[in-house]
């Protein structure tokens, strides 16, 4: 199968990546941080994208995984995929909460719902003792099977096997009786539930794959960082990001929100850590002191919002079924 | 400060509570009512809400800060400008989206959003302003022990009297009845010879307008930033919801009920859970009765 | 001795003030064509919505195949072997026309290539088999009416609801939607047909129940309706024609 054959091969060059690249860990931190975006998308895909119910709150299970984490091996001293697995116990909690309130409405309720419960799981997190509060949760010191947990390629991998796992979960929902379920509630939920379609059930079964998904690299992400606070890993703001990755590149198809991921974390990170402004200061085109290199320097690290905006409103505008889509369909 | 025992409420703290929740509540129902009425006759969640509040904020703030007027005052200038930014942003950008599933409508005022707070973080710096008038923090005591803030008083009163003029207008005038024919039954309404997607432009400056009036109005009481508008966007949304989608008497005692449901979570819990309570009336509304207090809608 | 496959028993349903349905009493027997027919506005895809589940009752009980299934889930409905068609028709657009026979034929299976089978099998029953890779939302009304037939035979239903299958169609469609149909009910199957083409109902029901109002106004073999003149005057004074 064609398909299978490409997957296979560009899997093959994401693991030699690190040693063609060398000892770079800036570089090796946007793949990974290419490969993070890639996978909360794809997970978010399988409940937004297939089923067609567009979860606004999906870094309450980001949080979920990363929290959850954190306080098992800061409190419990547990191995990290303990930490990883109670993650996902949490994460599937939420889910079916949300998805008990959420999923019986429909358009505007829906996604307001779906806010809603991610902002209660923020604050609820930012307000209790254990969590850390404001101040977050640091981690100090973590063993893993002996992996040399200060360099950046054991969460290449860990990402990168997260990616995999998503990709190979969404290839095969697309061809089974689920898939295909789900599709034709996001076509028309009526229609659906005429033709046998337990709408609930599946709504709920695509959310918690999606939720557990999203929580694995939670975890990963808390044991990368050492460090999260409800602003990093609960925010609306990375609710938002994982959709506008996901729907640039093509919501529904199974690469879209890897390209997604591909196109726009280079670019964020580009405006972020002024790519321009350095050139521009080393070219000695404008200096660093004047009003535009101030500017450069500090404003325009807020640019890469600024762009994701714009960025969302010609891709809703012009290409809403993103660019895999555009071509999918050939219209 | 640990809460007060409520085996023993004062009657005068919760009069209090009572009196500033309802005085907030009043510009909150402000936002509502402009959020309802593009709920009700364009039916597209507008997620830039808040940020169209944060712009208010910011003109009031300019308003006073470079011309020396009132932030009451400058109302008069900022409605007709915001009337006007809403009527163009719905004409050139919105209306595209008009028949759109609702998950594209949301991103597309996300986005929205997005280039406003962040166009306004350039422009302004992240630094928070605060607006002081001379009477800012003056107040006077009724019934011996309850303080009731002036700004908060003279914004309940403008507010009271901009409700007043939409509720005629939407009442009385032929653009108001066409607003609510459109609002009831978009179709139907084509049909009669109303142009709809006029209509959606009006709302759409008149929400924008009252978004505005409302960030004008509590500019004199909150920090003023680029993200402030984040805060009052979900708010805006329980009140809608809790009032009705589309019912603009709804929003008025939808933005009531959260004043006082928020500034009694403040008093008796702690102002940390306020907004908690409030989402989680959200969901309650949403569970038990998703068409609100007055909704005509019944949950889709 | 015909068995009841559905009854329909003292079944109202108000909407607020505005009663839609009245106590409509009926049953259909196994093998029938039933036709339910009345004037714009009588209560019938209403009825409809209510015996799939889309709409709770306000009173009465409906007993499908020996089961109460008042307020139950339609997919629930749709399992005991009940499916039907859609006034206004409803493709799953963006999936291709087998991959919407494909859907119905899950409720029978959980293999895809079975599904596939079987749905490729009813694509041939209705003539679809040169459309099966196309995008359903791209069909012609016509052929976008046969594709729901293929996709709700799919589902191995014992009784088919259809709710106009014949509306918007011309002649020729009309003629070959009721073939199909008339070897549905030779294959054994019971069929309940909402339809206003009056030449269609007559030709092909063995009963009619006619809606006015929400209210059941007569029923009989098609002779006994088109000649009741209680039957003539709704349809005239609601400004339909009684037959052509």
């Amino acid at each position: 199968m064609k398909q299978t054959l490409i997957s296979a091969v560009l899997l093959i060059m994401a693991v030699v990546l690190p040693l063609l690249v060398g000892e770079n860990p800036y570089l090796i931190g946007i793949l990974i941080s290419v490969l993070m975006m890639a996978t909360l998308s794809s997970a978010w895909n399988i409940v937004g994208g297939y089923a067609g119910q567009y979860s606004f709150g999906h870094a309450a299970y980001f949080g979920a995984g990363a929290y959850t984490t954190m306080i098992m091996l800061s409190v419990f001293n547990t191995n990290p995929l303990i930490g990883m697995a109670a993650g996902i116990a949490v994460a599937c909690l939420i889910a079916l909460i949300t998805g008990s309130i959420v999923f019986r409405l429909r358009g505007h309720y829906f996604a307001l719902a779906s806010i809603a419960v991610a902002e209660i799981v923020r604050l609820t997190v930012l307000n209790l003792g254990f969590t850390g509060g404001a101040q977050g949760i640091l981690l100090t010191d973590v063993a893993f099977f002996g992996l040399d947990m200060n360099s950046k390629n054991p969460f290449y991998y860990g990402m990168l096997f997260s990616l995999a796992l998503t990709l190979a979960i969404t290839a095969y929902i697309h061809k089974s009786k689920t898939g295909y379920y789900l599709q034709a509630i996001r076509e028309d939920q009526d229609a659906a539930a005429s033709l046998g379609i337990n709408l609930s059930f599946y709504k709920n079964k695509a959310l918690m794959i999606s939720a557990a998904l999203t929580s694995v690299v939670g975890s990963i992400y808390a044991v990368y960082i050492r460090f999260i606070d409800t602003t990093a890993v609960l925010d609306l703001r990375m609710s938002i990001e994982i959709i506008l990755t996901a729907i640039i590149g093509g919501v529904g198809t199974l690469w879209g929100p890897v390209l997604g991921a591909v196109l726009l974390v280079p670019l964020a990170e580009a405006l972020r850590s002024n790519l321009l402004g350095s050139v521009m200061f080393k070219y000695g085109i404008v200096s660093e002191t004047s009003p535009v290199g101030i500017f450069l320097k500090d404003g325009l690290a807020h640019a890469h919002v600024l762009v994701y905006g714009i960025i969302t409103v010609l891709c809703i505008l012009y290409l809403p079924k993103g660019i895999l889509g555009f071509f999918r369909r050939g219209k | 400060m640990a809460p007060p025992s409520l085996t023993r409420i004062h009657p005068m703290l919760f009069l209090q509570s009572l009196i500033s929740g309802l005085l907030t509540g009043g510009v909150y129902a402000l936002a509502g009512i402009g959020m309802s009425l593009v709920f009700g006759v364009m039916n597209v969640s507008n997620f830039a809400h808040g940020d169209l509040m944060m712009l208010g904020m910011y003109m009031a703030y300019f308003a006073f800060t470079l011309l020396q007027i009132d932030p009451y005052l400058s109302l008069v200038l900022i409605m007709p400008v915001a009337f006007v930014f809403g009527y163009l942003l719905e004409k050139i950008l919105i209306n595209r989206v008009i028949h759109h599933p609702h998950q594209n409508q949301i991103l597309l005022t996300i986005g929205l959003g997005l280039i406003m707070s962040n166009s306004a973080l350039l422009a302004f710096t992240s630094d928070p302003r605060i607006l002081t008038t001379t009477y800012s923090s003056s107040s006077f005591n009724i019934l011996q022990d309850i303080s009731v803030s002036i700004p908060l008083l003279l914004s309940f009163l403008i507010t009271c009297g901009i409700t007043a003029v939409l509720y005629l207008f939407l009442a009385r005038s032929r653009t108001g009845m066409a607003l609510r024919a459109t609002s009831q039954n978009r179709e139907a309404a084509q049909l009669m010879g109303i142009n709809v997607s006029r209509m959606s432009a009006i709302a759409f400056g008149i929400g924008t307008a009252l978004a505005a009036t409302a960030g004008a109005l509590i500019a004199p009481t909150y920090y003023i930033h680029p993200l402030a508008g984040h805060s009052f966007l979900l708010k805006s949304f329980t009140i809608c919801v809790l009032g009705g989608l589309g019912s603009v008497i709804g929003a008025t005692v939808g933005g009531l009920i959260i004043g006082v449901v928020e500034a009694m979570s403040s008093t008796y819990l702690s102002s940390d859970w306020k907004d908690v309570v409030v989402f989680a009336l959200f969901l309650a509304v949403l569970l038990f009765r998703p068409q609100g207090l007055f909704g005509k809608k019944g949950g889709q | 001795m015909t068995r009841h496959l559905l009854d329909i028993d003292h079944v109202s349903k108000h909407f607020g003030g505005n009663v839609a349905v009245s106590d409509a009493c009926f049953s259909v027997e196994e093998k029938q064509i039933f036709g339910l027919i009345g004037p714009n506005g009588a209560g019938k895809t209403t009825l409809f919505n209510c015996i799939t589940g889309y709409f709770p009752l306000t009173s009465g009980q409906i007993v499908f195949n020996g089961s109460r299934i008042n307020n139950r889930r339609p997919d629930e409905i749709c399992r005991l072997g009940m499916a039907r068609t859609w006034q206004r028709v409803k493709p799953l657009c963006n999936l291709t026309v087998l991959e919407n026979v494909m859907v119905g034929a899950f409720a029978t299976t959980n293999a895809t290539r079975t599904a596939e089978t079987m749905a490729r099998q009813q694509l041939q029953a209705v003539g679809l088999v040169e459309y099966a890779d196309k995008p359903a939302g791209s069909l012609p009304i016509g052929l976008k009416k046969k594709l729901e037939l293929a996709r709700v035979m799919a589902t191995r239903p014992k009784m088919l609801l259809l709710d106009e299958i014949c509306g918007g169609l011309n002649h020729t469609e009309t003629a070959s939607i009721l073939d199909i149909i008339r070897t549905l009910r030779n294959g054994g199957m019971t069929i309940v047909f909402i339809e206003h083409d009056m030449k269609a109902v007559t030709s092909i029901c063995d009963r009619i129940v006619v809606l006015n109002s929400g209210e059941k106004l007569a029923e009989g073999t098609p002779e006994q309706i088109t000649s009741n003149p209680d039957v003539i005057a709704a349809y005239l004074g609601g400004g339909h024609h009684a037959q052509d």
